[in-house]
């Protein structure tokens, strides 16, 4: 395909991507280091409510001449990510006599930060064995089963995850009818909303729900291309049946457990539903949320955009890093850039 | 000596397919752990769907009760706002396989409706006989079935030893779905929903196509690279990217606009559709192009009138998968819209601020079953390409 | 059907009249210019837009979460919404920004009947109309108190003392319920507490100053009260307190007035008649109950056409109409003089001719308010200390501030 040809036929596309995925990312590269503000100034208002009324001093936006609200923006540095990654309590943290991580923990940054890494890094293997564990059966299963299994198992992966969320949820909050399954069979009181941990195993056990599917799917169709002569040869060696998963299928399977992987991670790290579904934000937050949070308008109306665009720089930054090695791959798989095959 | 060779051979292939056989054979532990392991998985991916759905139809009392049973049965319920009578449950179950069951039906059926339908053109006359089966056919089922279901129980009645089965057992109301539709106006933001993923997959399809089929065609270095940033913009999190958008959202006016949130959501889309799209042109020999510009079409032409007809179903694949991206998103459109023009799931964070009662949280369940009802249609109808789409995603891309 | 089935389209309410809600009072005008209103959800609002639906081409959004949304949508162009429904503390963001409008000579043409304490005014302008007040005081079960011998409680203090005698029966599951969801009600709690031990949370240069004596007296008060509570009281919002009350399931909580109508409605409560209301704990002895009073009232956008706002203003005038109030007496305490008030005022009059201060709203209050709820449950949850936690909380409001342009 002749050069020309190839932009007219990617320009659209490309220049989707560009306005609307590089210039954001860049225009939150370059608030990230500002901060605008509404100009404030002090006013005497005479304020009636029901309650009296009260001549009183209060803080008003200054407007200028066109109505508008007056706004500064100034340059602060690094200012935003040391407002979020606050580097002086941990270094008294980790000085002597400091309080160690506990005092780490309590930093909104570090605390998401601790819960996406742990979660992302915990689902994906449980995320790879249930899937495995699934297309190996499936695959050994009745010829009759298999459509509907591969029915049901797309279920809870095109859910909505919000409501994915939310449906399991529905099943512990108070009293309902798990929680109460689990206090008859445990025979004591149990509140999963109470505290950090149960919140968390939930929202664990959601994300595996959701998405073991997909790699079950994945694995599945990868199993139909195993080849039987392999299997054969190993058979006639006398591989036993885990060996022949281990040296034979495994390895078969392997470029595809990179991919789930890859995937996995990419949508592992964004999590973000679980916390809205199980309003699990007073025990756990994720990088994501934080961002999210950062958004949204607080009781003042303002939302805290410059903080916000650092916070989502981090997130960047974090997940480049933790794809870093599986994207080499890609790369090499790819043949290192000389050709796109 | 040939022919001893041949069955030394086929004897050796025998014996070989033999012990393959066997050793292929599951032993009956591992067969009962198979199935046991298969059955507790189907019962954990289906169990919370088929629970909410349960309890959608429940009053908040029994719906949230801490006994299964109560709120399978809905004493509750039953007594303050009527139930299914077993006439009614086995037909509603007999009419649940049927659509379980439809393909095959519907298949013959569309045979001889498009038959009817020739001297239509031929798009035109696809499209009916699809809307005719899928649409009407089961719509003139349902109220056949429940006409019938009123006859019988009113019959019923008058006949003493089998009025049993006219009666009321099961706890069964539909005016949670009657508040969240009508009382609530859901209609609107299944609307809003409708049109932005109706645009999404448009937008994203119709740029993306020819995106694709460049750079599954192109060997040059610029296109590795555009796949490999493509796969970094993958993995971005939505919300670095909706930071960016807000504040001139907000100042020229696009808050709240359908048209905004499309191309937003499009554009967010676009790396895994050129991704996707790729591996399905990537299938499609090149020499069919090929030849069809020796025989003088344009680049453009060869791609539209050759490759294209070929590639519906990989184009069909994609846009499912883009119509999931926006059916199901959360975060751009609970950003970016609000009030009149917002989606079904992020207005069912404001079922749950709303909940100033139980019945409200019932009615949220309700508005859950209601937004999962057309994404388990999905699967019904797409299942063969939703499983082509992961498989040729992972296997090629 | 509710029985504050919402009505929207003539064709609907026809489909829906054997449903109609008891009560309804017919509007006297057709309403032909669409009109849409975010507002919280509770019952008041439930009523109040209840009967604005009658007289059509109306449409509600009843959202509790609706301060977070609401300054963006009455900025839009035009805006999202026509009317909003505002308290104290969420009418400051949305006057900031000048997104609502001055309502005098609407109030002149069609609003002659107002009470002079309906109008909020900002100076000369009137930007909303109040329509009841509000405030969290004491709610307790009469007949569990009465049999234990108990005195209602007038301070923390013996409240302490009466959920133990309370948990020592074992008449209910928890003695106590607590709005202590994280975030926005469990910093209103704390703003309760602190300024019932006379604390002021922000200095004249609008520095915090609540990270002292008093801050953790209120912190470590809090806290003492949580043990008698559901443990899973940092997700409890009011709504979730009104039922653990229905069900019977607490016997005393702080809980907003608004709710107290709940209490008595024989469909969904199983303790009709049982919960009486009285004045907001002190918790000094002899000081003030330790609470805020609050009004509710709606205000109209100013990026929509002036026809739109005097519709808007017309349905707004029906819906907090003398008929529809008496008709839902016990739904709120209702700024009219059209009945006295009923059973469900006592607890928030008691707690106003008590002293309690009114919300301090102000763009400052609204940053302080998002630092408390955002950082409170650490210290709750153990985590950290009374001191630390303020610190942070102080720490938070400054980051806040200094982007907001307050500091």
């Amino acid at each position: 395909m002749r050069r020309k040809t190839f932009v007219a036929f990617v320009a659209p596309s490309l220049v989707a991507m560009a306005a609307l995925i590089a210039l954001p990312l860049l225009s939150v590269l370059a608030q990230s280091f500002f901060v605008t503000t509404e100009v404030m100034e002090t006013v005497v208002q005479k304020n009636c409510d029901p309650f009296g009324c009260k001549t009183e001093e209060v803080l008003a936006p200054v407007r200028g001449d066109d109505g508008r609200i007056v706004r500064a923006t100034r340059w602060v540095g690094f200012d935003n990510y040391r407002a979020l990654l606050q580097p002086d309590t941990v270094a008294a943290a980790f000085a002597a006599g400091g309080r160690g991580w506990a005092a780490l923990a309590n930093i909104d940054f570090y605390r998401a930060l601790r819960f996406t890494l742990t979660f992302t890094l915990i689902t994906l293997p449980l995320v790879l064995l249930v899937g495995l564990a699934l297309a190996l059966s499936v695959n050994r299963a009745l010829q009759s089963l298999r459509g509907p299994v591969i029915f049901v198992s797309l279920l809870p992966f095109i859910i909505t995850p919000l409501i994915g969320a939310l449906s399991i949820r529905w099943l512990f909050i108070g009293d309902g009818i798990l929680t109460a399954a689990l206090e008859w069979f445990l025979e004591r009181d149990i509140a999963l909303f109470a505290q950090g941990w149960t919140i968390e195993v939930l929202m664990l056990f959601y994300r595996v729900w959701h998405v073991a599917p997909f790699a079950f799917v994945v694995f599945y169709a990868a199993l139909q291309t195993v080849s039987q002569d392999a299997l054969e040869a190993a058979l006639i060696d006398g591989a036993t049946r885990l060996q022949r998963l281990r040296y034979v299928i495994i390895p078969h399977l392997a470029p595809l457990i990179v991919f789930v992987a890859l995937i996995h991670l990419m949508d592992a790290y964004r999590v973000f539903e679980e916390i809205i579904g199980f309003s699990a934000q007073a025990h756990r937050i994720s990088l994501q949320w934080m961002t999210f949070d950062l958004l949204q308008p607080d009781d003042s109306g303002n939302r805290a955009i410059a903080r916000a665009s650092a916070s989502a720089m981090l997130t960047m930054v974090g997940v480049t890093l933790l794809l870093a090695p599986l994207l080499r791959r890609t790369w090499r798989d790819y043949g290192g850039g000389d050709s796109g095959r | 000596m040939m022919a001893t060779t041949a069955t030394t051979a086929t004897v050796a292939t025998t014996a070989t397919t033999a012990t393959v056989a066997r050793a292929f054979h599951l032993t009956t532990g591992l067969r009962v752990t198979v199935t046991v392991f298969l059955c507790a998985w189907l019962l954990l991916a289906a169990f919370p769907l088929l629970w909410i759905l349960v309890m959608s139809f429940k009053l908040p009392v029994d719906a949230f009760a801490p006994n299964p049973l109560t709120v399978l049965f809905g004493p509750q319920t039953q007594a303050a706002a009527g139930g299914l009578t077993p006439i009614a449950a086995l037909v509603t179950v007999a009419c649940i396989w049927l659509a379980v069951r439809w393909r095959p039906v519907a298949r013959a059926w569309r045979g001889t409706v498009a038959q009817v339908l020739k001297p239509l053109p031929r798009m035109l006359a696809a499209t009916l006989a699809w809307l005719t089966v899928f649409i009407a056919a089961p719509l003139v089922l349902v109220t056949v079935a429940w006409m019938l279901v009123q006859t019988a129980e009113s019959l019923l009645a008058f006949a003493p030893a089998f009025d049993w089965l006219a009666r009321p057992f099961i706890g069964f109301t539909l005016q949670h779905y009657h508040a969240v539709w009508v009382g609530n106006e859901f209609y609107r933001q299944f609307i809003n929903s409708a049109l932005i993923t109706f645009g999404v997959v448009l937008v994203s399809l119709t740029i993306g196509t020819t995106a694709g089929y460049a750079l599954a065609r192109a060997r040059s270095s610029l296109a590795f690279w555009i796949l490999i940033i493509a796969l970094v913009f993958r993995a971005l999190p939505h919300s670095v990217l909706v930071s960016g958008y807000l504040p001139p959202f907000i100042d020229y006016g696009l808050y709240g606009k359908h048209i905004a949130v499309v191309i937003v959501l499009a554009a967010i889309n676009q790396p895994f559709t050129i991704w996707m799209l790729r591996s399905f042109f990537a299938n499609i020999p090149a020499e069919l192009d090929e030849a069809a510009m020796v025989d003088g079409c344009s680049p453009f032409q060869a791609f539209w009138r050759v490759i294209m007809p070929v590639m519906w179903p990989g184009v069909i694949t994609t846009g499912l998968f883009s119509f999931l991206l926006a059916y199901n998103d959360y975060l751009v459109t609970a950003l970016l819209l609000d009030g009149p023009s917002m989606t079904m799931v992020p207005s069912i964070t404001q079922y749950f601020n709303r909940e100033t009662t139980m019945t409200d949280q019932v009615e949220a369940v309700a508005a859950a079953v209601s937004i999962t009802a057309p994404l388990f249609l999905l699967v019904m109808i797409f299942q063969k390409q939703l499983v082509s789409g992961l498989v040729q995603g992972a296997v090629k891309g | 059907m509710k029985p504050t089935k919402i009505i929207r389209t003539p064709l609907l309410a026809a489909a829906l009249f054997m449903f109609a809600m008891p009560g309804a009072h017919a509007c006297d005008f057709r309403n032909t210019t669409p009109v849409s209103m975010l507002s919280a959800g509770f019952e008041a609002w439930k009523v109040v837009s209840g009967a604005m639906e009658e007289c059509g081409n109306f449409n509600a959004e009843l959202d509790q979460e609706f301060r977070t949304k609401q300054p963006a949508a009455f900025a839009a162009q035009p805006s999202q919404y026509t009317l909003g429904g505002v308290a104290n503390g969420t009418l400051v963001p949305l006057l900031n920004d000048g997104s609502i409008r001055a309502l005098n000579s609407l109030v002149d043409k069609h609003g002659a009947h107002l009470l002079p304490n309906q109008l909020i005014r900002n100076d000369d302008d009137v930007v909303a109309i109040a329509m009841m007040i509000n405030a969290q005081h004491l709610m307790y079960r009469r007949d569990i108190l009465d049999d234990l011998n108990i005195a209602p409680p007038k301070t923390y203090d013996q409240v302490l003392a009466a959920a133990k005698q309370i948990q020592a029966a074992g008449v209910v599951d928890y003695p106590l319920g607590g709005t202590y969801k994280s975030g926005w009600n469990l910093a209103q709690e704390f703003v309760n507490m602190y300024l019932g031990l006379d604390g002021e949370l922000i200095d004249s240069g609008n520095r915090p100053a609540l990270n002292n004596a008093r801050g953790q007296a209120a912190l470590r008060m809090m806290k003492r009260l949580t043990v008698y509570m559901d443990p899973e009281y940092l997700v409890s919002d009011s709504t979730y307190v009104q039922q653990q009350f229905q069900q019977g399931k607490i016997a005393m909580a702080n809980l907003w007035a608004s709710r107290a109508g709940a209490m008595d409605n024989a469909e969904e409560s199983t303790v009709v008649g049982l919960v009486d209301f009285a004045a907001a704990p002190a918790v000094i002895p002899g000081g003030a109950p330790a609470t805020t009073l609050w009004w509710d009232g709606m205000v109209i956008a100013s990026n929509v056409s002036d026809a739109e706002a005097e519709a808007a203003f017309r349905l707004m005038m029906h819906g907090i109409s003398d008929p529809v109030l008496s008709a839902n007496k016990d739904a709120a305490i209702w700024l009219t003089d059209a009945f006295a008030p009923a059973r469900i005022a006592a607890g928030a009059m008691a707690s106003a001719q008590g002293g309690a201060p009114s919300y301090p709203a102000s763009t400052a209050m609204g940053l302080l308010h998002t630092a408390l709820g955002n950082n409170l449950a650490d210290y709750l949850t153990g985590k950290e200390s009374a001191k630390q936690t303020l610190a942070d909380v102080e720490a938070a409001y400054i980051t806040a501030a200094e982007e907001a342009g307050v500091l």
